[in-house]
């Protein structure tokens, strides 16, 4: 079958009356429903400052998991609710960022910058419309490209790239999550040490598990949503609730007056947004596509380059951080681009884009049924059901993207309420949930004591200063790399050299040296 | 109305299937069972096994609860369900080499009858194959392009195979380089995908073969393969042994007959119910069920984990 004839059956999955369930007599289709409520939830959680995608993804998906099973057709509900979530917070964001000068996701801290002095000038709705706007547009742009490049480019990996060139890749990606995240090379570096030495307890080709100290409680290898869950999630409650201790409870601010703004945006405003929202677009996709490098950076450098164009080509009107809607603009459309192409590496090649994309890799490998990576796109005469998820997912998507342009905007402009909710009442409550979904996922308290464990570790990380990010990213990948590593080893017949003797292979060495090296000269020279 | 007459009959159904199988075994479990799979996600055994798992739940209406435990042949599994409690709650799917070659190249001190033998549902339909477009017909095509000097990427998924496919090199003087991977859908898509020239696979390879993308190039079994019966055997290359194995269900040693006649029973009238979910898909892929059960599988495992000492030790020389 042409990869062409998999639209419709992808859009037959998540709308098709297979896929409908009865509520109150009226047949819907369940997906769609599981999209919409986690759009709601994502926009809730972006806007409360404390909680983000990534935090409501981890606690929603063991209950998501225990509600729908393991089967098939748990996979698009489950996506689809964790992939409205994943939008949603983008949207959210920016609501306490404008409203209090409060980023309610860490990406959305440039939209402060400009989003805030706007509100305090009462356009709170203006600024608001236009964080809106950039949004959708760079997210429904991401994902536009997302749909046309995943598959293009997981064909060409699998027609060019042999075991060798595959390992080398993931070594490759691997360098270049330690060298651009986080504070330090070295860091980065010792994340991703760590990282593979926990994916490697217990693991291997071998009989009897390896690493584990004779214990039994090890031999079967670290369980992934607890060790992910843990470093992720309770790692950063732990942080945050001793950063509580340490600075004592904020007061609680009082909203901007947003009286006589109507919000209404005129068609010369648009048209000075629309190059800051293209260009960020642009910018956001092409940081989401590259593995490791999440929406914070794209944020930043969509500002910066926004604000230099702007400097330059219109010196004379409001420049950036003083309240230019240009600067919301750029922000929320390079943060927001990210999330589509984020997918192209997490689909094509397994490789987790960012902390959204390393839940769906958990769900996909909790439910099962589906294994991210260039097989998915096989074609062939009969129907490869991976690619109907495939798009099926991407129908998800562009379906979230509607309700991102119709409702999202109204949602969001209704609840800076909720960044009233004090963060030491929430934060434990989250605790609690993800100690529960943990439990409930794997049914044994060992499971929780690992949760546990590797938030102590995600605490101590955070404390050094050390992102978390690349640690997990070389957890879920430690094991492909061995996996591939040894194939490549065997397939080429135990040639020892395979990773230096193959041109493509050699040049994914070469580059990882050099990004490690440069990255680490450039980061230096940084440091003042 | 229709849904209310629907989900009515399915009660009746559930009741009259419970009666009927408590005046055969007066044995039900108290409460969900745990089905530990051992095989990859998505990939042919774990598709069946959770197959098997919904067939037996809409027969009697027993809650089972289907987890992945994968690794090592099936051992993670093996040594997970030792120690689980023998009421018939925890049982797992593994194939026969876990509980043959598998625990004894362990050594670990476990034997199989640490386990209860439950029932097999197929028989592997173990096929060399290749992609057809490589234009191989049978596997002496595979030996004429390994002589005249092309490396050949045979994929495998266990050791035990791994073995064989060394010794089938050995027997026809030519040198495979042997890629293990973990299940037979990993190995079919690595032949699909170029990254393997040939590999084993257990029935996985019958939609394909069908289309005529693949081709079986040889029996990996001690009888023709149902689907290509013409192709030939492993022996007729000269290799004395076979990779013959069943997908089979176990439990914790000593389990109470009962308990496990009873899961015989469910097991059993799953496969060969026709029109039932898992029965069309183990007649599509293994060219229909093969149930061994009780005493006799119990026999037959521990028979080749003796066996299994003998491969290793030629493979070894």
């Amino acid at each position: 079958m042409e990869l062409l004839a998999y639209i419709p059956l992808g859009i037959d999955a998540v709308f098709g009356p297979a896929s409908r369930i009865s509520i109150l007599g009226v047949a819907l289709p369940l997906t769609p429903l599981m999209v919409l409520a986690g759009f709601v939830l994502g926009i809730v959680v972006g806007a409360t400052p404390g909680l983000a995608g990534p935090m409501a993804m981890a606690v929603c998906l063991p209950i998501l998991i225990s509600i729908f099973g393991y089967g098939a057709d748990a996979l698009l509900p489950v996506l689809g609710f964790l992939i409205g979530i994943m939008k949603g917070a983008t949207l959210g964001g920016a609501v306490p960022a404008i409203l209090f000068n409060i980023p309610g996701t860490p990406d959305a801290y440039m939209t402060t910058l400009d989003g805030h002095p706007m509100a305090k000038e009462g356009k709170a709705y203006q600024a608001l419309r236009i964080a809106h706007l950039s949004s959708v547009s760079g997210d429904t742009f991401s994902d536009i490209v997302l749909i046309v490049g995943a598959a293009f480019i997981a064909v060409a990996v699998e027609e060019w790239l042999d075991l060798p060139e595959k390992t080398a890749l993931l070594i490759f990606s691997l360098s270049f999550i330690a060298a651009v995240i986080g504070s330090s090379v070295g860091k980065g570096l010792i994340a991703i040490g760590l990282g593979l030495f926990t994916a490697f307890i217990g693991t291997g080709e071998e009989f009897y598990p390896r690493l584990t100290g004779g214990t039994a409680i090890l031999a079967e290898g670290i369980p992934i949503a607890a060790a992910i869950l843990g470093v992720l999630i309770v790692g950063e409650i732990f942080k945050s609730l001793d950063d509580i201790r340490r600075e004592g409870i904020k007061p609680t601010l009082a909203p901007q007056r947003t009286a006589g703004d109507s919000g209404k945006l005129s068609w010369s405003l648009l048209r000075r947004l629309f190059p800051h929202i293209g260009r960020s677009a642009l910018v956001g996709t092409a940081i989401g596509a590259l593995p490791g490098i999440g929406s914070t950076l794209a944020a930043t450098i969509g500002y910066t380059l926004g604000a230099k164009i702007h400097a330059r080509k219109r010196p004379f009107e409001r420049p950036f951080g003083k309240g230019a809607p240009e600067g919301v603009a750029a922000t929320e459309a390079a943060n927001s681009s990210v999330s589509g192409a984020n997918l192209i590496p997490t689909l094509s090649l397994g490789i987790p884009g960012n902390t959204a994309a390393v839940f769906l890799i958990l769900a996909m490998d909790s439910i099962g049924g589906f294994n991210p990576g260039p097989s998915v796109f096989r074609t062939s005469a009969e129907i490869n059901p991976e690619l109907v998820i495939v798009f099926g997912l991407f129908t998800s998507m562009i379906f979230a993207n509607l309700l991102n342009w119709t409702i999202g905007g109204v949602f969001m402009r209704h609840i800076g309420i909720l960044t009233r909710v004090k963060k030491h009442i929430l934060l434990p409550i989250v605790l609690l949930l993800t100690m529960t979904a943990t439990y409930i996922q794997y049914t044994r308290l060992s499971a929780v004591v690992f949760l546990l464990f590797f938030g102590a570790l995600g605490y101590a990380m955070r404390k050094l200063d050390i992102s978390p990010l690349p640690f997990v990213v070389a957890f879920i990948l430690g094991n492909q790399l061995e996996e591939t590593a040894r194939q490549a080893f065997a397939a080429t017949g135990g040639d020892a050299f395979f990773l230096f003797n193959r041109p493509v292979a050699a040049a994914f060495m070469l580059l990882s040296l050099i990004t490690i090296v440069v990255m680490s000269r450039q980061r230096s020279r940084e440091i003042p | 109305m229709k849904s209310m007459i629907r989900s009515m009959s399915m009660v009746l159904i559930a009741l009259f299937a419970i009666s009927a199988s408590a005046s055969a075994h007066n044995w039900a479990p108290n409460g969900p069972v745990k089905l530990l799979i051992g095989f990859a996600a998505g990939g042919g055994a774990d598709t069946q096994a959770r197959l098997i798992a919904q067939d037996i739940e809409e027969a009697v209406g027993w809650e089972i609860i289907p987890e992945q435990i994968t690794g090592k042949g099936g051992l993670n599994l093996a040594m997970a369900l030792k120690d689980e409690p023998q009421d018939g709650t925890v049982i797992g799917m593994v194939a026969t080499e876990t509980l043959g070659y598998n625990l004894r190249a362990a050594d670990v001190g476990v034997g199989p009858n640490d386990f209860t033998a439950i029932a097999t549902t197929a028989g592997f339909q173990m096929g060399i194959v290749a992609k057809s477009d490589m234009g191989w017909k049978d596997f002496g095509d595979v030996v004429d392009a390994a002589k005249s000097g092309r490396a050949i990427r045979f994929g495998t998924m266990s050791p035990r195979l791994s073995d064989l496919a060394y010794l089938l090199g050995k027997a026809q003087g030519i040198e495979l380089n042997i890629v293990e991977v973990k299940g037979g859908k990993a190995v079919m898509n690595g032949v699909n995908g170029g990254d393997m020239d040939l590999g084993f696979m257990a029935g996985i390879q019958a939609k394909g073969v069908a289309a005529g993308d693949l081709v079986n190039l040889a029996s990996a079994l001690s009888v023709p393969l149902k689907q290509t019966p013409n192709a030939p055997l492993m022996k007729d290359y000269g290799l004395e042994f076979n990779s013959d194995g069943y997908f089979v269900f176990i439990g914790p040693g000593g389990m109470d007959k009962e308990v496990r006649d009873t899961w015989i029973a469910a097991i059993s009238n799953a496969v060969k119910k026709e029109g039932s979910r898992s029965n069309g898909m183990i007649s599509k892929a293994f060219g229909g069920p093969t149930v061994i059960s009780g005493d006799t599988l119990q026999a037959q495992i521990v028979k080749e984990f003796e066996d299994a000492g003998r491969l290793m030790a030629v493979a070894s020389q």
